[in-house]
């Protein structure tokens, strides 16, 4: 194994230490016993028993849910990606120009301006997550994450009941009749669990506390983070800070997405920025933050009509890879 | 700072290596930068010790950690036969890499975000993977890696079912959600020496998508001595992996505005000089233009004159290269 010391996990301060005692690659240390080791480092038996312990949980090979997955062929991913479903949004233009929905295991970003509809587009997604196996859906419970307080319970029933009504008169066989059953508003409402954050801080700290969350609660299948950018919007003065952070929150979020199979909605606000004379709307957060999701949404008003354009896509979509237009009706289509 | 260890090289025992340690000599270095005699005296040795074993590991020694000169002309040569050049299925970007991705060179393409790098990394793997039928290792770091888009690419490509099936199985996909990820990564490839997963087909070409998403959040900061080196170590692991190997490496970047709104490749100026050549893709902002253009300007290369543009169109939905010859050198 050709591991250096110099790129496995360990505090830079160790590392030092090792790299100045003359150990190079993690193959130096493999026959030495933790008494020899802080003999020759200059460490403690406790310290050096931890740092063979780390090289060697570093070496072992890792399966599918940890950090480096066994390679797949494009082939083999083709076939996952097809049994994977994804999430239905109850407007067909947008969810053909999504390819069937919001994808599972991706992160979306949703940005418009206020009053077009985002958090409406989210409380949606979070009741059609839990349609029934057998009417197309996931079968899923879903995470809200408030940062604006712009939540309201009594906008969820409501979806919630005209999901259920609209499941109800598609309902023909037994299987789905029985489903209908446990379809419930009060169950829908059980399913959906909510988290307020106020500021940045509470919402990196609840991020990190994400992945347990996940593991004990494994039928989550959506995430929405409502909104991303209100938070880091306010109190910030050093931007190159803000942007750090933005990224290192956007790579673990695109971990978590990938490790526990769910979809991760983000929604974001818009900015004016000004260049060459003329001024036009732009997502919030910066440039850098254009990266972070491996799909965008724009969201925007064009007289009284709101209307939809993915600027970032990765799915194929009847032969066009950029932009796509759909029509979004003024009031959220409730059946 | 390689360690002395026994079973390095024959004549090194344990009771020598104590006895050197004791001497104060741990590593390599010490040892056969040290005068034998001056060591002799100061541990005693006698003198078969001195001249059977010391002097035997000393040269077996030099001989296992020393860099050889090469001759320009066995270099190149040897370049000559080595070296292939990849074309990357599209003629505009063919013309401005000078036909194509160079093997045991670093390409870097950025751009901001929806301006097509990952289209064209998915167009590298699906042209080498159809036309030159050769393996692909695509590592993605950010969850942007479609299959059903790869797969669109293919039928566009060959018409049969089964040679699709069988060019998408010469595409391998790694996720590497962390700089350790992507680091054990390469260095486990580079120990197994890349003769890994295809049978038959040998790996021309590694595409990392994208690198900076895991570490533009490591470097820049004040504390950001530790996520330079990584990258740093990435950089020196992607560079052996394509001279050893023959492959080629491409590898995606974000940009950033510098104070006078001017774009630029991300990633600070100490990746700038890692990678051999570097193309920048940006959106055609002409009203009424196809959605599908992109410009493309070569910002450095070791070939060209720099600040060509050109063209292209990222769609892949026809055949864009009609001549079916892969070049070699």
């Amino acid at each position: 194994m050709l591991r250096t010391v110099a790129s496995s996990s360990l505090a830079p301060s160790v590392k030092a230490k090792l790299i100045r005692a003359g150990f190079c690659s993690v193959a130096d240390l493999q026959e030495l016993r933790p008494g020899q080791l802080s003999k020759e480092v200059g460490v403690s038996q406790e310290e050096a028993a931890e740092i063979l312990k780390t090289l060697h949980t570093d070496a072992l090979p890792v399966n599918d849910g940890g950090l480096v997955a066994r390679g797949v062929t494009a082939l083999e991913l083709l076939q996952r990606e097809q049994a994977q479903g994804s999430i239905v949004t109850f407007c067909s233009a947008l969810d053909s120009a999504l390819g069937g929905g919001v994808p599972v295991g991706k992160t979306m970003e949703v940005c418009g301006p206020p009053g077009v509809g985002k958090t409406q587009l989210c409380i949606q997604l979070a009741v059609d997550v839990q349609i029934p196996m057998c009417f197309g859906g996931l079968k899923g419970q879903s995470l809200y994450i408030d940062t604006e307080g712009s939540f309201m319970v009594e906008r969820v029933v409501d979806v919630a009941r005209a999901a259920v009504e609209h499941c109800s008169l598609l309902a023909e066989d037994a299987e789905q009749q029985k489903a209908m059953k446990e379809f419930t508003v009060e169950k829908i409402l059980s399913c959906l669990f909510l988290m307020r954050c106020h500021d940045y801080v509470k919402l990196l700290a609840q991020s990190y506390l994400l992945p347990s969350f996940l593991s004990e609660h494994p039928e989550v299948r959506l995430i929405v983070i409502d909104s991303i950018a209100y938070p880091f919007r306010r109190d910030f003065e050093d931007f190159s800070h803000r942007t750090r952070l933005l990224n290192a929150l956007a790579q673990h979020l695109n971990q978590l997405a990938t490790q526990h199979n769910v979809a991760i909605v983000l929604t974001n606000q818009m900015t004016t920025k000004v260049w060459n004379g003329q001024s036009k709307m732009v997502p919030a957060l910066g440039e850098s933050w254009g990266h972070a999701a491996a799909q965008r949404l724009i969201l925007y008003w064009e007289g009284a009509r709101r209307l939809a354009v993915l600027s970032k896509s990765s799915r194929p979509d009847g032969g066009h890879c950029c932009h796509t237009r759909s029509l979004w009706s003024a009031h959220t289509p409730t059946p | 700072m390689t360690v002395l260890r026994v079973g390095m090289c024959p004549g090194l025992s344990h009771d020598l290596i104590n006895a050197l340690q004791s001497a104060g000599i741990r590593t390599v270095e010490h040892l056969v930068s040290t005068n034998i005699e001056e060591l002799a005296q100061k541990c005693s040795f006698s003198y078969k010790i001195i001249f059977q074993a010391l002097m035997a590991v000393r040269r077996v020694l030099l001989a296992q950690h020393t860099a050889f000169p090469v001759f320009g002309l066995d270099l190149y040569e040897e370049l000559l036969c080595s070296t292939a050049i990849l074309s990357t299925g599209n003629p505009s970007l063919d013309k401005l890499l000078d036909s194509g991705l160079y093997t045991g060179e670093i390409t870097e393409l950025s751009g901001g975000p929806g301006s097509g790098k990952t289209q064209v990394c998915f167009g590298v793997a699906v042209n080498i993977s159809c036309r030159l039928k050769h393996g692909v290792l695509y590592i993605d770091t950010s969850g942007g890696m479609s299959a059903g888009r790869l797969l669109q690419m293919v039928q566009a490509q060959i018409p049969g079912a089964a040679e699709q099936m069988a060019a998408l199985q010469r595409i391998h996909v790694y996720k590497a959600l962390d700089a350790f990820s992507l680091l054990a990564c390469l260095q486990e490839w580079r120990a197994a020496g890349l003769q890994l997963m295809s049978a038959g087909s040998s790996v021309k070409a590694v595409l990392v998508d994208s690198l900076s998403a895991l570490f533009s959040h490591l470097v820049g900061g004040r504390q950001s001595n530790a996520g330079m080196s990584m990258m740093m170590q990435v950089a020196g692991e992607l560079k052996l992996l394509s001279k050893d190997f023959g492959v080629a490496v491409l590898v995606t970047n974000h940009v950033t505005r510098d104070s006078s709104g001017v774009l630029k490749s991300g990633l600070g100026h100490s990746w700038s000089h890692v990678p051999h050549n570097r193309v920048l893709l940006q959106k055609v902002e002409r009203p009424g233009s196809h959605t599908c253009l992109r410009v493309a300007e070569l910002t450095k290369s070791s070939r060209q004159p720099c600040h060509l543009q050109e063209e292209l169109d990222i769609s892949y939905s026809k055949n864009l290269n009609p001549e079916n010859q892969p070049v070699t050198s």
